[in-house]
Protein backbone atom coordinates (compact mmCIF):
# COMPACT_ATOMS: atom_id res chain seq x y z
CA UNK A 1 0.00 0.00 0.00
CA UNK A 2 1.14 3.87 -0.50
CA UNK A 3 1.82 5.96 2.41
CA UNK A 4 -1.03 8.66 0.55
CA UNK A 5 -3.41 5.45 0.72
CA UNK A 6 -1.98 4.59 4.46
CA UNK A 7 -2.34 8.45 5.29
CA UNK A 8 -6.10 8.33 3.68
CA UNK A 9 -7.04 5.44 5.31
CA UNK A 10 -5.40 6.63 8.90
CA UNK A 11 -7.28 9.68 8.59
CA UNK A 12 -10.22 8.10 7.86
CA UNK A 13 -10.52 5.72 10.64
CA UNK A 14 -10.07 8.99 12.85
CA UNK A 15 -13.17 10.96 10.88
CA UNK A 16 -10.46 13.49 9.53
CA UNK A 17 -11.23 13.31 6.18
CA UNK A 18 -13.50 15.81 4.23
CA UNK A 19 -16.84 14.69 2.99
CA UNK A 20 -15.57 14.41 -0.55
CA UNK A 21 -12.61 12.95 0.01
CA UNK A 22 -14.38 10.58 2.11
CA UNK A 23 -17.01 9.60 -0.34
CA UNK A 24 -14.28 8.94 -2.67
CA UNK A 25 -12.62 6.46 -0.48
CA UNK A 26 -15.47 4.43 0.88
CA UNK A 27 -16.01 4.18 -2.86
CA UNK A 28 -12.41 2.67 -3.35
CA UNK A 29 -12.68 0.47 0.06
CA UNK A 30 -16.24 -1.22 -1.32
CA UNK A 31 -14.15 -2.18 -5.20
CA UNK A 32 -11.11 -2.44 -3.21
CA UNK A 33 -10.71 -5.58 -1.06
CA UNK A 34 -7.09 -4.70 0.00
CA UNK A 35 -7.88 -1.32 1.16
CA UNK A 36 -10.54 -3.15 3.21
CA UNK A 37 -8.51 -5.39 4.91
CA UNK A 38 -5.72 -2.73 5.56
CA UNK A 39 -8.49 -0.50 7.26
CA UNK A 40 -9.62 -3.43 9.45
CA UNK A 41 -5.74 -3.48 10.21
CA UNK A 42 -5.59 0.21 11.52
CA UNK A 43 -9.03 -0.15 13.22
CA UNK A 44 -7.97 -3.09 15.28
CA UNK A 45 -4.59 -1.95 15.88
CA UNK A 46 -5.77 1.55 16.84
CA UNK A 47 -8.66 -0.64 19.67
CA UNK A 48 -5.80 -2.25 20.60
CA UNK A 49 -3.82 0.60 21.96
CA UNK A 50 -6.95 1.97 23.29
CA UNK A 51 -7.57 -1.20 25.69
CA UNK A 52 -4.00 -0.73 26.80
CA UNK A 53 -4.80 -0.17 30.38
CA UNK A 54 -4.52 2.96 31.82
CA UNK A 55 -1.90 3.04 34.68
CA UNK A 56 -2.73 5.03 37.69
CA UNK A 57 0.33 7.91 39.18
CA UNK A 58 2.35 5.37 41.52
CA UNK A 59 2.18 8.88 43.92
CA UNK A 60 0.38 12.17 44.01
CA UNK A 61 2.49 15.00 41.61
CA UNK A 62 0.70 17.83 43.65
CA UNK A 63 3.22 20.38 44.09
CA UNK A 64 4.30 21.72 48.04
CA UNK A 65 5.57 25.26 49.04
CA UNK A 66 8.85 23.23 50.13
CA UNK A 67 9.72 22.48 47.20
CA UNK A 68 13.21 23.89 46.46
CA UNK A 69 12.59 24.79 42.87
CA UNK A 70 9.18 26.09 43.27
CA UNK A 71 9.44 29.64 41.51
CA UNK A 72 5.76 31.80 41.59
CA UNK A 73 4.18 32.40 38.36
CA UNK A 74 5.25 36.42 37.43
CA UNK A 75 2.01 38.36 38.27
CA UNK A 76 0.74 39.16 34.14
CA UNK A 77 1.00 43.15 34.24
CA UNK A 78 4.78 42.60 34.81
CA UNK A 79 5.71 41.93 31.01
CA UNK A 80 3.88 45.42 30.38
CA UNK A 81 6.17 47.20 32.70
CA UNK A 82 8.86 45.62 30.93
CA UNK A 83 7.70 46.54 27.69
CA UNK A 84 6.91 50.30 28.90
CA UNK A 85 10.48 50.20 30.21
CA UNK A 86 11.95 49.13 26.96
CA UNK A 87 9.48 51.67 24.93
CA UNK A 88 10.04 54.74 28.17
CA UNK A 89 14.10 54.14 27.89
CA UNK A 90 13.91 54.32 23.88
CA UNK A 91 12.06 57.65 24.07
CA UNK A 92 14.76 59.24 26.48
CA UNK A 93 17.63 57.66 23.97
CA UNK A 94 15.56 59.75 21.34
CA UNK A 95 15.24 62.89 23.31
CA UNK A 96 18.93 62.31 24.44
CA UNK A 97 20.39 62.10 21.37
CA UNK A 98 18.43 65.04 19.81
CA UNK A 99 19.28 67.63 22.33
CA UNK A 100 22.78 66.81 21.99
CA UNK A 101 22.27 67.23 18.05
CA UNK A 102 20.27 70.30 18.56
CA UNK A 103 22.94 72.07 21.23
CA UNK A 104 26.22 71.02 19.17
CA UNK A 105 24.46 72.77 16.19
CA UNK A 106 23.62 75.66 18.09
CA UNK A 107 27.32 75.72 19.70
CA UNK A 108 28.54 76.22 15.99
CA UNK A 109 26.16 78.46 15.25
CA UNK A 110 26.94 80.64 17.78
CA UNK A 111 30.76 80.00 16.58
CA UNK A 112 30.19 81.73 13.57
CA UNK A 113 26.71 84.41 13.60
CA UNK A 114 28.44 87.31 12.38
CA UNK A 115 27.97 87.27 8.50
CA UNK A 116 24.23 86.67 9.04
CA UNK A 117 23.69 89.18 11.88
CA UNK A 118 25.30 91.78 9.56
CA UNK A 119 23.49 91.07 6.73
CA UNK A 120 20.20 90.76 8.98
CA UNK A 121 21.18 94.69 10.29
CA UNK A 122 22.27 96.39 7.66
CA UNK A 123 18.05 96.38 5.87
CA UNK A 124 16.59 97.73 9.52
CA UNK A 125 19.24 100.26 9.16
CA UNK A 126 18.66 101.34 5.78
CA UNK A 127 14.98 101.31 6.71
CA UNK A 128 14.31 102.88 9.39
CA UNK A 129 17.04 105.57 8.08
CA UNK A 130 15.07 105.41 4.92
CA UNK A 131 11.07 105.50 7.04
CA UNK A 132 11.36 108.75 8.83
CA UNK A 133 12.25 111.12 5.58
CA UNK A 134 8.62 111.40 4.38
CA UNK A 135 7.38 112.95 7.65
CA UNK A 136 10.55 115.45 8.12
CA UNK A 137 11.44 116.52 4.91
CA UNK A 138 9.41 115.63 1.92
CA UNK A 139 11.87 117.18 -0.43
CA UNK A 140 14.23 114.22 0.14
CA UNK A 141 11.60 111.55 -0.61
CA UNK A 142 11.28 112.74 -4.38
CA UNK A 143 14.89 112.01 -4.34
CA UNK A 144 14.55 108.31 -4.02
CA UNK A 145 10.90 108.49 -5.95
CA UNK A 146 12.57 109.60 -9.02
CA UNK A 147 13.07 105.97 -10.66
CA UNK A 148 9.43 105.56 -10.31
CA UNK A 149 8.39 108.76 -11.73
CA UNK A 150 10.87 108.63 -14.46
CA UNK A 151 8.26 105.38 -15.67
CA UNK A 152 4.51 106.75 -14.13
CA UNK A 153 4.03 110.16 -15.77
CA UNK A 154 4.85 108.26 -19.27
CA UNK A 155 1.68 106.26 -18.37
CA UNK A 156 -0.81 108.83 -16.07
CA UNK A 157 -0.44 112.34 -16.19
CA UNK A 158 -0.77 113.82 -12.37
CA UNK A 159 -3.26 116.72 -12.22
CA UNK A 160 -2.73 117.04 -8.23
CA UNK A 161 1.07 117.76 -8.81
CA UNK A 162 3.96 115.53 -9.44
CA UNK A 163 5.09 115.47 -5.90
CA UNK A 164 2.09 113.77 -4.53
CA UNK A 165 1.81 110.34 -5.78
CA UNK A 166 5.29 109.50 -5.90
CA UNK A 167 5.78 110.61 -2.24
CA UNK A 168 3.43 108.31 -1.04
CA UNK A 169 4.13 105.42 -3.11
CA UNK A 170 8.02 106.06 -2.36
CA UNK A 171 7.13 105.91 1.46
CA UNK A 172 5.42 102.37 1.24
CA UNK A 173 9.01 101.31 -0.57
CA UNK A 174 10.71 101.29 2.77
CA UNK A 175 7.64 99.76 4.34
CA UNK A 176 7.47 96.21 2.31
CA UNK A 177 11.57 96.35 3.07
CA UNK A 178 10.96 96.64 6.33
CA UNK A 179 8.27 93.85 6.61
CA UNK A 180 10.26 91.70 4.26
CA UNK A 181 13.29 92.32 6.49
CA UNK A 182 11.10 91.61 9.85
CA UNK A 183 11.11 88.14 9.08
CA UNK A 184 14.53 87.59 8.69
CA UNK A 185 14.93 89.59 11.87
CA UNK A 186 12.76 87.43 13.72
CA UNK A 187 14.36 84.07 12.38
CA UNK A 188 17.76 85.05 13.50
CA UNK A 189 16.03 85.18 17.50
CA UNK A 190 14.69 81.42 17.85
CA UNK A 191 18.57 80.35 16.55
CA UNK A 192 19.50 81.44 20.17
CA UNK A 193 16.07 80.40 21.93
CA UNK A 194 15.86 77.12 20.36
CA UNK A 195 18.99 76.01 21.87
CA UNK A 196 17.77 77.06 24.95
CA UNK A 197 13.90 76.90 25.06
CA UNK A 198 12.70 74.19 22.18
CA UNK A 199 14.94 71.61 23.31
CA UNK A 200 12.76 69.10 24.91
CA UNK A 201 14.49 68.88 27.98
CA UNK A 202 11.48 68.26 29.81
CA UNK A 203 10.52 65.36 28.00
CA UNK A 204 14.08 63.96 28.14
CA UNK A 205 13.55 63.89 32.03
CA UNK A 206 9.90 62.82 31.64
CA UNK A 207 11.24 59.75 29.77
CA UNK A 208 14.19 59.16 31.90
CA UNK A 209 11.70 59.27 34.80
CA UNK A 210 9.41 57.29 33.75
CA UNK A 211 12.11 54.48 32.09
CA UNK A 212 13.20 54.42 36.35
CA UNK A 213 9.78 54.02 37.19
CA UNK A 214 8.48 51.06 35.08
CA UNK A 215 11.75 49.51 35.33
CA UNK A 216 11.70 49.47 39.62
CA UNK A 217 8.21 48.43 39.14
CA UNK A 218 8.83 45.60 36.82
CA UNK A 219 11.56 44.74 39.37
CA UNK A 220 9.67 44.79 42.43
CA UNK A 221 6.21 43.47 41.40
CA UNK A 222 7.61 39.89 41.06
CA UNK A 223 9.44 39.97 43.89
CA UNK A 224 6.67 41.42 45.84
CA UNK A 225 4.29 38.74 44.91
CA UNK A 226 6.89 35.72 45.54
CA UNK A 227 7.31 37.23 48.83
CA UNK A 228 3.58 37.27 49.24
CA UNK A 229 2.65 33.93 48.50
CA UNK A 230 5.31 32.36 50.06
CA UNK A 231 3.64 34.14 53.19
CA UNK A 232 0.53 32.86 52.44
CA UNK A 233 2.31 29.08 51.86
CA UNK A 234 4.29 28.96 54.63
CA UNK A 235 0.75 30.01 57.03
CA UNK A 236 -0.70 26.93 55.81
CA UNK B 1 -14.43 20.73 38.33
CA UNK B 2 -14.42 24.38 36.97
CA UNK B 3 -10.88 24.26 35.13
CA UNK B 4 -11.13 27.86 33.98
CA UNK B 5 -11.69 29.23 37.25
CA UNK B 6 -9.33 27.06 38.78
CA UNK B 7 -6.43 27.91 36.23
CA UNK B 8 -7.17 31.74 36.67
CA UNK B 9 -6.71 30.97 40.11
CA UNK B 10 -3.57 29.11 40.06
CA UNK B 11 -1.97 31.76 37.44
CA UNK B 12 -2.32 34.21 40.61
CA UNK B 13 -0.17 32.08 42.07
CA UNK B 14 -3.06 29.91 44.14
CA UNK B 15 -1.13 26.70 44.64
CA UNK B 16 -4.42 24.78 45.89
CA UNK B 17 -6.39 25.04 42.28
CA UNK B 18 -2.85 24.01 41.08
CA UNK B 19 -2.83 21.39 42.52
CA UNK B 20 -6.80 20.82 42.18
CA UNK B 21 -5.53 20.25 38.27
CA UNK B 22 -2.86 18.22 38.93
CA UNK B 23 -4.68 15.46 40.93
CA UNK B 24 -7.41 15.39 38.02
CA UNK B 25 -4.48 15.53 35.10
CA UNK B 26 -1.65 13.36 36.44
CA UNK B 27 -2.99 9.82 35.64
CA UNK B 28 -2.94 10.68 32.05
CA UNK B 29 0.16 12.56 32.55
CA UNK B 30 2.06 9.97 33.92
CA UNK B 31 0.53 7.55 31.52
CA UNK B 32 2.01 9.48 28.55
CA UNK B 33 5.21 9.84 29.65
CA UNK B 34 5.20 6.03 30.73
CA UNK B 35 4.44 5.23 27.47
CA UNK B 36 6.95 7.22 25.76
CA UNK B 37 9.46 6.26 28.22
CA UNK B 38 8.83 2.95 28.68
CA UNK B 39 9.96 3.03 32.49
CA UNK B 40 7.87 4.02 35.53
CA UNK B 41 10.53 5.93 37.90
CA UNK B 42 11.41 7.81 34.82
CA UNK B 43 7.90 8.27 33.43
CA UNK B 44 7.14 9.80 37.42
CA UNK B 45 9.96 11.82 37.58
CA UNK B 46 9.07 13.29 34.20
CA UNK B 47 5.58 13.94 35.24
CA UNK B 48 6.57 15.68 38.60
CA UNK B 49 9.27 17.63 36.40
CA UNK B 50 6.20 18.77 33.63
CA UNK B 51 3.85 19.71 36.72
CA UNK B 52 6.55 21.88 38.03
CA UNK B 53 7.07 23.10 34.97
CA UNK B 54 3.74 23.94 34.27
CA UNK B 55 3.25 26.37 37.35
CA UNK B 56 6.45 27.95 36.97
CA UNK B 57 5.50 29.13 33.33
CA UNK B 58 1.10 28.66 33.98
CA UNK B 59 0.98 32.01 32.60
CA UNK B 60 2.32 31.61 28.73
CA UNK B 61 -1.32 29.14 28.62
CA UNK B 62 -3.50 31.66 26.64
CA UNK B 63 -6.93 29.50 26.46
CA UNK B 64 -7.82 26.21 23.90
CA UNK B 65 -7.12 22.71 25.49
CA UNK B 66 -5.71 23.03 28.82
CA UNK B 67 -5.13 18.89 28.01
CA UNK B 68 -3.30 19.39 25.14
CA UNK B 69 -1.02 21.78 26.94
CA UNK B 70 -0.14 20.11 30.14
CA UNK B 71 0.87 17.20 27.38
CA UNK B 72 2.91 19.48 25.99
CA UNK B 73 5.09 19.93 28.86
CA UNK B 74 5.44 16.37 30.14
CA UNK B 75 6.52 15.65 25.88
CA UNK B 76 9.38 17.93 26.83
CA UNK B 77 9.69 16.45 30.16
CA UNK B 78 10.33 13.23 28.16
CA UNK B 79 12.45 14.52 25.65
CA UNK B 80 14.94 15.49 28.19
CA UNK B 81 14.78 12.83 30.07
CA UNK B 82 15.53 10.66 27.08
CA UNK B 83 18.38 13.14 26.21
CA UNK B 84 19.79 12.23 29.56
CA UNK B 85 19.03 8.50 29.41
CA UNK B 86 21.09 8.76 25.65
CA UNK B 87 24.08 10.56 27.38
CA UNK B 88 24.25 8.72 30.80
CA UNK B 89 22.62 5.43 29.90
CA UNK B 90 21.39 3.69 33.28
CA UNK B 91 20.30 -0.19 34.38
CA UNK B 92 16.56 -0.76 34.40
CA UNK B 93 15.00 0.55 37.77
CA UNK B 94 12.35 -2.67 37.90
CA UNK B 95 12.44 -3.32 41.94
CA UNK B 96 14.11 -6.28 43.44
CA UNK B 97 12.35 -9.17 44.84
CA UNK B 98 13.67 -10.56 48.51
CA UNK B 99 15.57 -12.87 46.18
CA UNK B 100 17.16 -10.05 44.26
CA UNK B 101 15.40 -10.66 41.30
CA UNK B 102 13.96 -8.25 39.33
CA UNK B 103 10.30 -8.35 39.73
CA UNK B 104 7.85 -8.20 35.96
CA UNK B 105 5.12 -6.32 37.36
CA UNK B 106 5.18 -4.56 40.35
CA UNK B 107 2.81 -5.61 42.82
CA UNK B 108 1.89 -1.92 43.55
CA UNK B 109 0.85 -1.63 39.59
CA UNK B 110 -1.31 -4.68 39.54
CA UNK B 111 -5.26 -4.40 38.70
CA UNK B 112 -6.63 -6.03 42.21
CA UNK B 113 -9.91 -7.01 39.92
CA UNK B 114 -8.31 -9.42 37.56
CA UNK B 115 -7.14 -12.82 38.17
CA UNK B 116 -3.98 -13.53 38.61
CA UNK B 117 -3.94 -15.63 35.13
CA UNK B 118 -5.88 -13.05 33.47
CA UNK B 119 -3.55 -10.06 35.20
CA UNK B 120 -0.42 -12.50 33.46
CA UNK B 121 -1.63 -11.85 30.53
CA UNK B 122 -2.88 -8.62 30.58
CA UNK B 123 0.44 -7.93 31.50
CA UNK B 124 2.40 -9.79 28.95
CA UNK B 125 0.21 -8.21 25.97
CA UNK B 126 0.92 -4.67 27.97
CA UNK B 127 4.63 -5.95 27.41
CA UNK B 128 4.43 -6.67 23.77
CA UNK B 129 2.23 -2.97 23.20
CA UNK B 130 5.16 -1.25 25.28
CA UNK B 131 8.13 -3.04 23.36
CA UNK B 132 6.74 -2.27 20.11
CA UNK B 133 5.75 1.64 20.81
CA UNK B 134 9.74 1.40 21.98
CA UNK B 135 10.56 0.03 18.83
CA UNK B 136 9.05 3.41 17.18
CA UNK B 137 11.09 6.47 16.69
CA UNK B 138 10.37 8.94 19.20
CA UNK B 139 8.62 11.57 17.28
CA UNK B 140 6.27 8.36 15.86
CA UNK B 141 5.66 7.48 19.35
CA UNK B 142 5.07 10.59 20.71
CA UNK B 143 1.97 10.70 18.20
CA UNK B 144 0.37 7.67 19.00
CA UNK B 145 0.58 7.80 22.26
CA UNK B 146 -1.07 11.23 22.40
CA UNK B 147 -3.92 10.27 19.57
CA UNK B 148 -4.97 6.62 20.53
CA UNK B 149 -4.02 6.04 23.91
CA UNK B 150 -4.66 9.85 25.44
CA UNK B 151 -7.47 10.10 22.98
CA UNK B 152 -6.25 13.51 22.16
CA UNK B 153 -7.41 14.83 18.58
CA UNK B 154 -5.42 15.69 15.86
CA UNK B 155 -5.48 19.37 16.43
CA UNK B 156 -4.69 18.91 20.08
CA UNK B 157 -2.00 16.70 19.39
CA UNK B 158 -0.47 19.30 16.59
CA UNK B 159 -1.12 21.64 19.84
CA UNK B 160 1.08 19.22 22.15
CA UNK B 161 4.02 18.80 19.88
CA UNK B 162 4.14 22.06 18.13
CA UNK B 163 3.67 20.24 14.24
CA UNK B 164 1.31 21.04 11.81
CA UNK B 165 -2.15 19.04 10.83
CA UNK B 166 -0.17 17.39 7.93
CA UNK B 167 2.43 15.48 9.82
CA UNK B 168 0.45 14.69 12.61
CA UNK B 169 -1.29 12.87 9.73
CA UNK B 170 1.67 11.06 8.38
CA UNK B 171 3.56 10.16 11.44
CA UNK B 172 0.18 8.69 13.03
CA UNK B 173 -0.54 6.48 9.74
CA UNK B 174 2.81 5.27 9.71
CA UNK B 175 3.03 4.69 13.51
CA UNK B 176 0.20 2.40 13.59
CA UNK B 177 1.24 0.34 10.34
CA UNK B 178 4.83 -0.16 12.06
CA UNK B 179 2.80 -1.06 15.32
CA UNK B 180 0.70 -3.42 14.18
CA UNK B 181 3.99 -5.15 11.80
CA UNK B 182 5.54 -5.60 15.11
CA UNK B 183 2.80 -7.13 17.08
CA UNK B 184 2.27 -9.65 14.56
CA UNK B 185 5.15 -11.30 16.12
CA UNK B 186 3.16 -11.59 19.09
CA UNK B 187 0.09 -12.79 17.89
CA UNK B 188 -0.37 -15.40 20.53
CA UNK B 189 -0.95 -12.78 23.19
CA UNK B 190 -3.22 -10.56 20.95
CA UNK B 191 -6.81 -10.58 21.44
CA UNK B 192 -9.03 -12.99 19.08
CA UNK B 193 -10.26 -10.46 16.98
CA UNK B 194 -6.73 -8.73 15.64
CA UNK B 195 -5.57 -11.99 15.05
CA UNK B 196 -8.04 -12.62 12.87
CA UNK B 197 -7.75 -9.71 10.81
CA UNK B 198 -3.61 -10.46 10.50
CA UNK B 199 -4.99 -13.87 8.73
CA UNK B 200 -6.96 -12.81 6.42
CA UNK B 201 -3.91 -9.88 4.97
Amino acid sequence: MNPRDLELLSAYLDGQLNPSDSARLESRIASDSSLRTALDNLRATRNLLRQLPSRRAPRNFTLTPQMASIKPPTPRIVPVFRLATVLATFLFIITFVINGLISLSASSFAAAPAPFAAGAAAPISAAQEAAPAPTSAPAATQAPALPLAAIAPTETPMPFGGGLAPTITETSTPEITLKSVAPQVENTQPIHSQSESSVPVDFEIFFGALAIGFGITAWILPRNNERNLRKKWNKK
Amino acid sequence: MDEPALIQSAQRGDLDAFNTLVLHYQDALFNTALRILGDDDLAADAAQDAFLSAFQHLNSYRGGSFKAWLHRTVTNACYDELRRKKRRPTTPLEPDTDDGDEMDSPRWLADPHLTPEAQAEADELEHAIQHCLDALPVEFRTVVVLADLQGLDYTEVAAAIRAPLGTIKSRLARARLRLQECLQGFAELLPAAFRLQEEQQ
